[in-house]
C-alpha cells in the first residue's frame, strides 16, 4: 500500500495555485468542508459523539429494539391493535404455555434434541478438528478444512432437502443397505427424531467445528511431549492436557450450536414428523393464523429464548470453573 | 499407539468429508434423473429438469429477486457494520462492552425467535412484509458479522500511518478515506460477499417477513411442502453452484488480499 503524501503537504502549505493539486487537497481547503470539519473537530469529545452518536441509535433502536418490542407485545392482550379496541397489559399469554401441556412437550423436546444433538455434533467433529490441528501439516491445515467448509455454504433448505434424499424410502442409505443384504424391507428413517438428528448436525457441524480447531491449534506440541516425558499415557494425555486446553473451543462451539439448533424451523418441517413436534413451529403457529394470536407466539418465543440463554449461561459457567479447576 | 491413532484419525477425516459431500452429490444426480419419481436407483439419465427451470420465468425472477434483497442487504449491513468497528476497535469508552454486545446479538439469536421479532418490529416500524421488511431483517441480521471482521482487519492496522497523514494536515475524514478505507477493503469486500450468501441462503426471516413473493430458499421449501420431483433438485443444484463458486471464490480473494499487505 502506498501513501501519496504530496496531497496532504499541498493542503498544509495552501499552495495558491490549483494546477496538480488533488481533489482531497481542494476538499480540505474548501471553506465550506473547512468550516464543518473544524466544528466537528473542535474538541475530541464532540468528534467522538458523533462518531458514536449513529452506531449506538443503530444497535439500540435495530438490534435491541424488535427483541424489547417482542416482551413488550408478549405482554399485552391484542396486537396488532385493531381499532376501538383496548389493549391492556396482561400475563395471560405466559399463563397459557404453562396450563396445557400441548405446549410444554414440544417445548421440552425442544431442549433435549437441542441438548443430544450439540452433544452429536461435538463427538463427529472433535475427532476432525483435533485431527486437523495436531496431525497435519500447516501447509494442508488450511486445504483440508477449506475441503469442510465449501459446502457449508450451501444454504440451509438445499442442505436439508439434500438429507431428506439420502434417507427416504428409496433413498441412498436404504439402498446400500439393501444392496449389502442387511435389511429386506426398507426402514422409515424419516420424519423420526434420527433423520432431524442427522440434519441438524449437518447443517451445525461447522460451527462447532471452527471454534474447536481454532482452540486445539493454539495448543504448544511441548506441553504434550512434556506430559509424555513425564510418563503419562495417551489417555493420560488427552485427558489432563488436551481437554482442558481445548475447553474453551468445546464452551463456544456448544453455546453456538445450542442457539442454533433450538431455533431451526424448516429442519423441522422438513425432516420431522407429528411426533417431533418442536417449539420452532408452535411458535410460527401462532403467526400464520389470525393476528390475535401474537401476542401468545410473542410470548412462547419470549419464554423460548430466556431459557435459551439461562442454559448456555449456566454451561458457560460451568466450562469456566471446570478450566480454572483443571489449571490450577 | 501412536501410529494406530493417527490412521484411526484420518479414516474419521476422510468419513467426515464423504459425510458432508454425499448428501449433495446425491442432491446434484438426482437432478438428472429421467422420472419424476425422486429416489434410487436411477436407471435413465436428462437433461430435461434444467431446461425447464432456465425456460421458467418464474424461477428465473426469484433468482433475480433472491440477489436484488442480497445486494441492498449487503450495502445497508457493510456500511453500518463498518462503522460499528471503526468506533469499537482501538478505543475505550463508558458502555463499550455493552454496545459490543449488543452488535453481535443478531447474530446469536435462534432463527425462529429472530424472525418474529423482526416480523413484530417491522409492523411497529410500519414495514409491510415483503422486499423491504426482508432486506432491513437480513441487513440487520448480518452487521455483526460485518463488524467483526472489519474489527480483525482494523487491529493490524498501523497506527503510525494515520499519525502521518495527519501530521501532513489531514483532517480525520481524509484520513479515514484515504489510508483507514483502502486498508480495510479486502475485509470489506470478504464481509460483503459473506453478507450476501447469508442472506441469499436464508430462509426463516425471509419466510416471515415475505410479502406473495418468494425468495429463492421460500420458492424450494414451498416446492418441497407439495411433494418432491427432479426440478426442485435442478434448482436447488443451480443455487449451490451459485453459492459455492461465489463462497470459494470470497476465501480465496480474502486470503491472497491479506497476504498481500
Amino acid at each position: 500500500m502506498t501513501l501519496d503524501t504530496s496531497t496532504a503537504t499541498d493542503a498544509r502549505s495552501g499552495d495558491p495555485k490549483d494546477g496538480g493539486r488533488s481533489v482531497w487537497a481542494r476538499l480540505a481547503t474548501w471553506t465550506p468542508y473547512h468550516a464543518m470539519m473544524s466544528l466537528v473537530t473542535a474538541s475530541p469529545r464532540r468528534q467522538f459523539l458523533i462518531l458514536a452518536i449513529f452506531p449506538i441509535i443503530w444497535v439500540l433502536t435495530q438490534h435491541l429494539g424488535p427483541m424489547l418490542q417482542m416482551l413488550r407485545v408478549s405482554l399485552t392482550d391484542a396486537y396488532p391493535v385493531a381499532p376501538g379496541v383496548e389493549q391492556n397489559l396482561t400475563l395471560d399469554n405466559y399463563a397459557r404455555f404453562f396450563a396445557d401441556s400441548i405446549f410444554m412437550m414440544p417445548f421440552f423436546r425442544t431442549l433435549v434434541y437441542a441438548a443430544v444433538f450439540t452433544f452429536c455434533t461435538l463427538i463427529i467433529t472433535y475427532p476432525v478438528a483435533y485431527f486437523l490441528a495436531r496431525h497435519v501439516s500447516r501447509k494442508n491445515q488450511m486445504l483440508m478444512l477449506l475441503l469442510l467448509l465449501t459446502p457449508f455454504w450451501v444454504g440451509e433448505i438445499v442442505r436439508t432437502y439434500a438429507i431428506m434424499i439420502l434417507l427416504g424410502n428409496t433413498g441412498a442409505l436404504n439402498l446400500a443397505l439393501k444392496w449389502l443384504g442387511l435389511i429386506e424391507q426398507p426402514i422409515p428413517f424419516m420424519y423420526t427424531s434420527f433423520s432431524m438428528g442427522v440434519g441438524v448436525v449437518y447443517l451445525t457441524a461447522l460451527y462447532m467445528l471452527l471454534p474447536l480447531y481454532s482452540a486445539l491449534e493454539k495448543l504448544p506440541k511441548s506441553m504434550n511431549e512434556a506430559a509424555a516425558d513425564l510418563g503419562a499415557g495417551p489417555w493420560t494425555r488427552f485427558r489432563r492436557v488436551t481437554l482442558p486446553m481445548s475447553i474453551e473451543g468445546i464452551s463456544s462451539g456448544c453455546t453456538l450450536v445450542f442457539l442454533i439448533s433450538t431455533g431451526f424451523y424448516a429442519v423441522a418441517v422438513l425432516l420431522g414428523g407429528p411426533s417431533t413436534t418442536v417449539f420452532a413451529e408452535t411458535i410460527a403457529g401462532f403467526f400464520h393464523v389470525a393476528g390475535d394470536q401474537w401476542p401468545t407466539g410473542a410470548a412462547f418465543a419470549t419464554i423460548m429464548f430466556a431459557t435459551a440463554l439461562l442454559i448456555t449461561g449456566v454451561f458457560q459457567m460451568i466450562m469456566k470453573s471446570l478450566r480454572k479447576g483443571d489449571l490450577t | 499407539m501412536m501410529r494406530g491413532n493417527r490412521i484411526f484419525l484420518t479414516c474419521f477425516y476422510w468419513a467426515f468429508v464423504l459425510y458432508v459431500f454425499i448428501p449433495l452429490i446425491l442432491m446434484i444426480t438426482m437432478g438428472f434423473k429421467d422420472s419424476k419419481f425422486i429416489g434410487f436407483p436411477i436407471r435413465s439419465w436428462t437433461l430435461d429438469w434444467y431446461a425447464s427451470v432456465f425456460s421458467n420465468t418464474e424461477i428465473l425472477s426469484t433468482f433475480g429477486y433472491s440477489v436484488t434483497i442480497a445486494v441492498l442487504a449487503t450495502l445497508i449491513s457493510v456500511f453500518v457494520g463498518t462503522w460499528i468497528a471503526v468506533l469499537l476497535e482501538g478505543r475505550k469508552f463508558w458502555g463499550r462492552m455493552v454496545i459490543m454486545g449488543l452488535t453481535v446479538m443478531p447474530a446469536l439469536v435462534p432463527g425462529i425467535i429472530s424472525a418474529i421479532a423482526f416480523r413484530i418490529y417491522a409492523r411497529l416500524l410500519g414495514i409491510e412484509p415483503g422486499m423491504g421488511a426482508i432486506v432491513w431483517s437480513h441487513a440487520v441480521h448480518t452487521v455483526p458479522f460485518v463488524a467483526l471482521v472489519v474489527m480483525a482487519r482494523l487491529s493490524t492496522l498501523p497506527k503510525s500511518q494515520i499519525e502521518a497523514a495527519r501530521d501532513l494536515g489531514a483532517d480525520p475524514l481524509i484520513a479515514f478515506v484515504r489510508i483507514t478505507l483502502p486498508y480495510l477493503i479486502p475485509a470489506i469486500i470478504g464481509a460483503s460477499i459473506f453478507c450476501m450468501l447469508i442472506s441469499f441462503d436464508d430462509f426463516v426471516r425471509s419466510f416471515f417477513l415475505g410479502g406473495y413473493e418468494p425468495t429463492l430458499p421460500v420458492l424450494i421449501f414451498a416446492k418441497l411442502r407439495s411433494g418432491m420431483s427432479p426440478e426442485i433438485n435442478a434448482i436447488a443444484t443451480v443455487a449451490l453452484v451459485l453459492t459455492a463458486a461465489i463462497g470459494i471464490w470470497a476465501e480465496r480473494f480474502t486470503r491472497r488480499m491479506n497476504k498481500d499487505s
